[in-house]
């Protein structure tokens, strides 16, 4: 049973970062790219962090896992943001909004 | 080959359309590009280092994922103020 899990799960995780990849090249915008970029730090790395302790438990190794997956899922948005202001500043030469852009 | 190597090893195929974005798109596009591939390259390394059994390779994508991070930031940096 475990090791059906673990399939299942690493089997999303190559799925999720594959149809990220893939959504790169498919999207037309850097806004647009930039969310494939987002889902790339959080889905298939999370799969992978509970095929890992499924697979290990608690061990050294499974605590690694949390700090490489938790570093990731924190500074995942922040340098997706960062990136996206950069976009704007490239397009805009500012990162305010347009008199014709509405901002909620 | 256990099921974290297969894993890993199927994963490698994710770097094809990330380089593409990286030689074709334009400078942000190519570092949204980049941005994909440390977190591509930081999950393989994860089911590398589970697959081969050895704690010590879990260093590793500790590793890529701060370099990631930091690369990233740096470069969102110099994009936003210098192009």
């Amino acid at each position: 049973m475990t090791g059906a899990a673990i399939d299942v799960l690493l089997g999303v995780a190559v799925v999720a970062q594959l149809v990220s990849a893939l959504g790169l090249v498919v999207m037309r915008t850097a806004a647009d790219r930039l969310h494939y970029t987002s889902a790339a730090f959080t889905v298939g790395p999370f799969c992978v962090l509970a095929a890992v302790l499924l697979h290990d438990g608690m061990t050294t190794s499974g605590y690694d896992t949390i700090a490489t997956v938790g570093l990731m899922f924190l500074a995942g948005p922040i340098v997706v943001h960062a990136t996206a202001r950069a976009g704007r500043r490239l397009e805009l030469g500012h990162t305010r909004p347009r008199p014709d852009e509405r901002v909620p | 080959m256990n099921e974290f190597l297969l894993a890993g090893t199927v994963m490698l195929a994710g770097f094809v359309p990330v380089g593409v974005v990286c030689l074709r798109g334009g400078p942000i596009d190519a570092l949204a590009a980049l941005e994909l591939a440390g977190a591509l390259a930081t999950t393989i390394l994860l089911c590398l280092a589970e697959g081969f059994g050895r704690p010590s390779y879990f260093d590793v994508p500790v590793v890529c994922a701060v370099v990631t991070w930091v690369s990233g930031l740096v470069f969102a940096r110099f994009l936003g103020r210098h192009i």
